[in-house]
């Protein structure tokens, strides 16, 4: 066992004397970057003992800068390696290596150095970095090891040798210096964006195989200063080095750097794709089905910690397709488990409803609905292609892996399809929904600081800006405060942006500095002022998605609430259509709002005019879905008898009927504020 | 006039290089300057605006392009480097557009020779050019890497990054020195969305041109021209990661009915007065750079630009 720090400290003490010890003047072609590592970090070409001395000094006696020159001075004076060492490596490649790095045809770079102990256990080591499209550098002991073991060398096939000793591996540094000055912007001499650089941008680990000398020790553990993962396999203990085995270090090392390979296609007999999407499977083209109230069927996705699922497994609990009779309906439990570092447990509800894209995505596939209502059908011809249960595992698993690179490492997916197995699980996911909705339920808008923003819709309206807050979903009704948080956390430049609510300017509007602020930007200067809460005041723009429409009759001092759905002519003397064409495209129409249905549900709702007091006519459609939870809701706000009070196209067509009807029922909106 | 054309506007449309003189390391006889703008295009102010720059577009397999173009251009369609040279010389093109159809074609593999055509069209024109590379995600790494390597030097314009498939064409960027397209499906948002990743990846600002793409005349074209105009209000206003150049490509106008069924004896003039009617409309709308295909484009065009208002582009052109 060599005891790092012990060793590192003799070994400066070594280089130290070693750099005041040079004698001859040294330089490398094929560059303009001089002595990379030096020249980057302090903008002086190094060619001689003064130079290095100088800067040795200037960087605090940082060993790499010894490793550089010391090295340098060697090949200038002892001449380079003869094959397969290449020894140091000019502009034009490294051109190239970074052109790889920055189109991600390489995922990171890696470097071995020292003498392991079987020629095997390094092979495979290698072959697996290969595997993950890691560009691999190998200085020392290691190189006639795998020689030996017949593994091919060489920079087409991603293993580059680069010299003798272990101190080669400063070639591995100096690559990266040069990548940083070319791809990064890093300009010789700034010391602090080149190091920032190499621990934020490139993606690079370090192997240490047993039997390395003082000075080496001090040259690998230098490296920790450009933030690369020193991984050890034996025969090192103390210091900050991260002891691996064989079997992990290559998966450890990439975790520690965040280097995540990528899923390009998925390995099953059926197309995956968006433009399937929209296709249906008919009962006379499906083989089987399951769900839909046919049968017992669920989906859940959980999350786990990293290291306790293996990534792309797929497991059957059950018959496959093969047993079962065509065209039946058969239980099914769908059991996404996902990891990853920045993976959050209230990201579970938002990517499980991705289950029904993905599943959809199959050409053979088809999903609706969700949660335990879930409907799933695969067509006979998927079927005759082979498509089995197991492939729309395969095909989650891959997906959600494409989809979500910067938030998942790990995916595996788990099918049952055993009945008895499918109930128990079921009953255990109907427990976790319960939890879920629980907890949204309970989010107030006073609770938080943040909204989210959704321009998604500039596209057709192009001054539109939704402002989400947990009590407010987006007016279409498909985004929730939650999922624009979500939404913002995995693409952080897309359309949905953090809010700061700001001061208080009106509570009962709902109107905020911060709020109006960011509308404003947002609209490109066109709207100064956003109330969340009022239809009559500065409400929100509206882009054209919206599940209904808001807005006053001033003949009965009420707000009416119109749906998409609804075909008819309402009290206001126009259809849904006409009012949309009225109040869409991105404008602010005082007395107007889009809004969604579940909206009507929350406390907010109509706040600005006085509450839900003010609704005075729904269409019988929406009033009917929404009776089982609007009933409650009333009651706890003392108004039990408001919900019958709300007139619908059965009991008033006209603004007279309407008026007639308030009157009869004793409506509270008559007696309120005016509304204008 | 009586009212500020300025508008109160404060930024500024950052300024592309397009080309190298071999003063400047190329071998381009000329190189632009393109953008800087700080109102739009057109307005009698004290800082004319400049012309577009006009782009000729060739390829090196006709098998997919426009029949009327194939026509009119006889054999010069199988020789991209004499038909680039064509364009500088008989067609009066400011810019070359070099699209790599030949990568369209099932299983292309040799990317040698496009690296080759590449080459060929460098040294048959003088001129600036653009490269349309792949149009395949999984061979645009070797595509953009040779593209980038034939023209190093010569700061070639590079299309086309989208949000899914940008990393190659920015890694050519970067490693030998080129501009991009950066081409989003008619929405400000994702506009400015893909300049931020191209930025993220080390793409410098006065490397980027913004295609917000264009449908013809008619057919959707009111959506290019509106979201142009945002895109350029939004620049004025200060928005740094929407003040780049735009190009305009109107090739959709060339397949449109009124194009295909026009009779024979019309069907050169009918493409060509929808094609100039569509440039026109994107120049108006702030384009800086407008790319054709019918050659008599190009003559059309220029005319038309210098009624608007002619001042030339600040051009550094080879002593000769």
């Amino acid at each position: 066992m060599t005891d790092v720090l012990f060793a590192k400290k003799a070994g400066e003490e070594l280089l130290k004397t070693q750099i005041a010890g040079i004698s001859s003047t040294f330089s490398y072609d094929e560059t303009a970057y001089h002595l990379p590592v030096s020249y980057s970090l302090t903008g002086i070409a190094v060619s001689d003992r003064a130079t290095a001395a100088d800067v040795f000094a200037r960087m605090n006696n940082n060993p790499l800068i010894a490793a550089e020159c010391l090295l340098a001075e060697k090949t200038a004076t002892g001449g380079r390696e003869p094959a397969p060492y290449t020894g140091f490596i000019g502009d034009t490649v490294i051109r190239k290596l970074g052109y790889s790095l920055v189109d991600g045809s390489i995922l990171g770079l890696a470097l071995i150095v020292g003498k392991p102990e079987s020629a095997g256990g390094a092979a495979a080591i290698c072959r697996e970095l290969q595997e993950k499209y890691m560009l691999t550098f190998l200085a020392g002991g290691v190189i006639p090891s795998l020689s030996e073991a017949g593994v091919k060398l060489g920079l087409e096939y991603r293993l580059v040798p680069l010299g003798s000793t272990p101190l080669y591996g400063i070639h591995f540094v100096d690559i990266i210096a040069r990548v940083a000055m070319m791809f990064g912007g890093v300009t010789p001499g700034d010391a602090h964006r080149l190091l920032a650089y190499a621990a934020e941008r490139a993606k690079a680990i370090v192997i240490v195989f047993p039997g390395l000398s003082d000075e080496e020790i001090a040259f690998v553990d230098g490296m920790r200063v450009l933030g690369f993962p020193i991984l050890s396999l034996t025969g090192y203990e103390g210091g900050e080095w991260i002891p691996a085995t064989p079997d992990t270090v290559v998966r450890t090392g990439m975790e520690k750097k965040g280097i995540r390979v990528n899923v390009t296609a998925i390995p099953i007999p059926m197309a995956c794709s968006p433009a399937f999407e929209g296709k249906s499977i008919r009962k006379e083209e499906m083989y089987v089905e399951f769900g839909g109230g046919r049968s017992p069927a669920f989906e859940l996705l959980r999350m786990k910690n990293v290291g306790e699922i293996t990534d792309g497994q797929v497991t059957v609990i059950g018959p496959e397709i093969g047993s079962m009779t065509e065209g039946t309906a058969n239980p099914l439990g769908i059991i996404i488990e996902v990891a990853g570092k920045t993976m959050k447990k209230d990201y579970e509800p938002v990517l499980e409803r991705r289950i029904h894209n993905f599943v959809n995505y199959g050409e053979g596939s088809w999903h609706v609905a969700q949660r335990d209502i879930i409907w799933i059908r695969i067509s006979k011809e998927a079927v005759a292609k082979g498509v089995k249960i197991e492939h729309i595992g395969k095909l989650l698993a891959s997906k959600f892996r494409m989809d979500f690179p910067q938030l998942l490492d790990a995916v595996a997916v788990t099918l049952i399809t055993d009945k008895d197995k499918v109930l128990v699980a079921k009953a255990a996911a109907e427990k976790v929904y319960e939890e879920r909705d629980a907890r949204i339920k309970g989010m107030r808008d006073a609770d938080v600081n943040t909204y989210y923003s959704c321009t998604l819709c500039q596209t057709f309206a192009p001054n539109h800006v939704c402002v989400i807050t947990p009590e407010r979903p987006a007016l279409c009704g498909a985004i929730s405060w939650l999922d624009g948080k979500i939404a913002y956390e995995i693409s952080p430049s897309g359309a949905n942006q953090p809010v700061e609510k700001g001061s208080l300017i009106n509570a009962q509007n709902g109107e905020f500095e911060g709020v109006n602020r960011f509308v404003k930007k947002a609209s490109h200067g066109e709207i100064e002022r956003c109330s969340l809460y009022s239809v009559m005041e500065y409400p929100m723009t509206c882009c054209g998605c919206f599940e209904c429409i808001a807005l006053m009759l001033p003949e009965v001092n009420g707000i009416m609430v119109v749906n998409r759905e609804f075909k008819g002519v309402t009290p206001s003397g126009m259809s849904f259509s006409t009012l949309a064409g009225t109040i869409g495209g991105g404008a602010q129409t005082p007395g107007f709002a889009g809004i969604s249905k579940n909206y009507i549900l929350s406390d907010r709702f109509l706040q600005g005019e006085g509450g839900i007091e003010r609704l005075v006519w729904l269409p019988a459609q929406v009033k009917d879905e929404l009776k089982p939870r609007l009933l409650p809701l009333l009651a706890q706000r003392g108004l039990p008898d408001l919900f019958d009070k709300i007139a619908d196209e059965t009991n008033a067509t006209t603004i007279e009927e309407l008026t007639v009807f308030l009157e009869k029922v004793g409506h509270p909106a008559l007696t309120m504020k005016p509304l204008v | 006039m009586g009212f500020d054309l300025q508008f109160g506007w404060t930024g500024t449309v950052s300024e592309v290089v397009l080309g190298r003189t071999r003063a400047e390391g190329g071998t381009r006889s000329v190189s632009y300057r393109i953008g800087g703008g700080t109102t739009l295009p057109f307005l009698d102010t004290d800082r004319p605006s400049p012309s577009p720059l006009i782009a000729f577009e060739c390829c090196d397999n006709p098998r997919i392009w426009s029949t009327i173009v194939r026509d009119y251009c006889g054999d010069l369609v199988n020789d991209p480097a004499e038909w680039a040279k064509t364009a500088e010389t008989v067609y009066g093109a400011d810019m070359v557009r070099l699209n790599l159809t030949s990568t369209k074609e099932r299983n292309f593999s040799d990317v040698a020779a496009l690296k080759k055509t590449v080459e060929s069209v460098l040294s048959a024109t003088t001129l600036p050019l653009i490269i349309e590379g792949s149009n395949e995600p999984k061979i645009d790494s070797e595509v953009f890497l040779a593209c980038g390597e034939a023209g190093q030097g010569e700061r070639l314009l590079l299309g086309t990054a989208e949000a899914s498939r940008y990393r190659s064409i920015a890694a050519a960027a970067l490693a030998y020195d080129h501009s991009v397209i950066a081409q989003s499906p008619i929405d400000i948002n994702l506009a400015k969305q893909l300049n931020i990743l191209l930025r993220e990846i080390g793409v410098a600002r006065d490397h980027i041109i913004i295609d917000p793409y264009t449908g013809a005349l008619g057919y959707g074209f009111e959506y290019s021209f509106s979201a142009m105009e945002r895109i350029r209000f939004s620049a004025l206003k200060g928005d740094a990661d929407l003040a780049m150049p735009m190009c305009c490509a109107p090739a959709d106008s060339l397949t449109i009915k009124e194009v295909r069924d026009a009779p024979a004896d019309a069907r050169d003039e009918m493409a060509v007065q929808w094609e100039v009617y569509t440039s026109i409309a994107a120049a108006v709308a702030g384009a800086e750079i407008i790319c054709v295909r019918h050659p008599r484009s190009v003559g059309v065009l220029k005319e038309a630009f210098a009624g608007l208002k002619s001042h030339s582009h600040s051009r550094t052109a080879e002593v000769r």
